[in-house]
């Protein structure tokens, strides 16, 4: 990514505009576990659906870090618009690196006019998340690439202009060959199925889609065979520093508004600042925020640094960043949750809104689940016997 | 300082006599721990209606006794 054309001032202003809707709507769209249409459009007239767009095309030129500031900022409101906004910059950015001349000269100025928000075609059924799972092959026709694709869960699947897909390359039925195609909405038929009851991220409105059409070959990302590399050395370590991001902005958020709490007159009478309870329990969910915030920044360093990400030391720390944000973050509402208790912690009307972030938590877990990404480093530990640290 | 605000403190320095609570007096050498400054602050926003900003409460805001009644003054938004 290109450096930073935005200033901090700049951004902060964009931001706040966001979570200021975003705030106002939180509660509703929760409820009814519909998308935030009205975030959306903020983040379209903002500018900030553009962050990591370069400026030569009209964007922000925003780079890994300009993502985390803004992701956790809008978490710390509503962790679904700070997910939503976080997935659509990683599809960006994989476009920015990997889109040939032709999509990134067509697509990325429409992105910085705020007409595109891109989702993630990258599940498929029973792979529990894999990235590099097989999918049927995309067929070449001679009128352009076919893309035939079910996929189980799709962020912001019913809103968004355009989605990378992932499918099998072309020619090859082999699993594990998988390339990366772009698609706008209207070059495909789409076909919503299932429900959305999810215990929490309710308002990412997560569907499953049906996916036909055929698209101009330069819509093709990267090499017919080139997602395992892109997923390597970009779209998985943006996901997880982008999620990262929005999680530890939750937990930060959820802090923030119990100690706000406390410190208010109301929670003055209510609360006992001097029980040692109490502050144990506020201390451990600082510690745990403070260690994932000391994680994230270390690797959105190393992968600015833009050496080789496929060492295992590299791969372990951008794995135990996604599960240690995932796990630390939601232990830390727990530990607000129990500090507070029933009234504060547990109610659904508590200013605090405990309650929905640890629904909204419990996904991280989940969301790649962090048993896959054990798996995967329990066998990068065997390749690295030294026990490297990565970074000095 | 305004006198409520020495009396203020004076609850919180059991060691200190009224004339020891001067501008330059430490807080802490007057007996003031970390749990009492919390408490000191509370009432401090009480009495005086004012939230001192988390910017604010720093160790040496903490100092003196003028340099928290500096703090209180900026938060009310009296002139300098």
């Amino acid at each position: 990514m290109t450096a930073v054309a935005a200033t901090a001032v700049d951004l902060a202003g964009r931001v706040e505009r966001v979570t200021a809707v975003a705030r106002e709507h939180a509660r509703r769209t929760d409820d009814e576990a519909v998308f935030p249409t009205e975030a959306l459009a903020e983040l379209r007239a903002s500018g900030l659906l553009a962050l990591v767009v370069p400026a030569a095309y009209g964007g922000l030129g925003g780079g890994p870090a300009e993502l985390i500031d803004c992701a956790e900022s809008l978490a710390r409101a509503d962790l679904s618009v700070a997910l939503i906004f976080a997935m659509h910059c990683q599809q960006v950015a994989t476009v920015v690196r990997y889109g040939g001349d032709e999509l990134r000269a067509t697509l990325l100025p429409r992105i910085a006019a705020g007409e595109r928000y891109l989702a993630s075609v990258t599940t498929a059924a029973g792979t529990g998340g894999h990235l590099l799972s097989a999918t049927a092959p995309l067929r070449d026709t001679g009128e352009g690439l076919l893309i035939e694709r079910f996929a189980p869960i799709v962020t912001g699947g019913a809103h968004a202009d355009g989605f990378l897909i992932t499918m099998g390359s072309p020619g090859t039925d082999a699993p594990g060959q998988v390339c990366l195609v772009y698609a706008e909405r209207e070059q495909l038929r789409i076909t919503e199925s299932g429900q959305w009851q999810p215990m929490g991220m309710r308002a990412s409105h997560s569907v499953a889609l049906r996916l036909t059409g055929t698209v101009p070959r330069h819509q093709l990302i990267g090499a017919e065979h080139g997602f395992r590399e892109i997923s390597l050395a970009l779209f998985s370590p943006l996901a997880h520093l982008g999620w990262a991001a929005c999680w530890l902005g939750a937990a930060a958020g959820a802090l923030s508004r119990v100690a706000t709490l406390l410190r208010s007159p109301d929670g003055r009478q209510r609360f006992d600042h001097r029980s040692e309870l109490l502050l144990t329990r506020l201390a451990r969910a600082r510690h745990r925020i403070d260690a994932v915030h000391a994680l994230l920044r270390h690797t959105q360093h190393i992968v600015e640094d833009g050496g080789d990400l496929s060492a295992a030391p590299v791969q372990m720390l951008l794995n135990g960043l996604k599960v240690t944000a995932a796990e630390s973050c939601r232990q830390a509402v727990e530990e607000l949750v129990d500090a507070v208790g029933l009234r504060h912690g547990y109610f659904k009307d508590s200013d605090t809104y405990l309650e929905r972030v640890l629904r909204d938590l419990r996904s991280a877990a989940l969301n790649y689940h962090n048993d896959r990404l054990d798996l995967a480093d329990g066998r990068h530990v065997l390749l690295d016997r030294k026990v490297t640290h990565v970074g000095g | 300082m305004n006198p409520e605000f020495v009396a203020l403190l004076s609850r919180f320095l059991k060691y200190a006599t009224p004339d020891q609570i001067t501008d330059d007096a430490a807080l802490h050498d007057l007996g003031l721990d970390s749990m009492q400054s919390i408490e000191l602050l509370f009432a401090i926003e009480d009495d005086f209606g004012v939230s001192l900003p988390d910017e604010a409460l720093t160790e040496s805001t903490f100092a003196t006794a003028g340099s928290l009644w500096a703090a209180v003054r900026t938060a009310r938004g009296d002139a300098p």
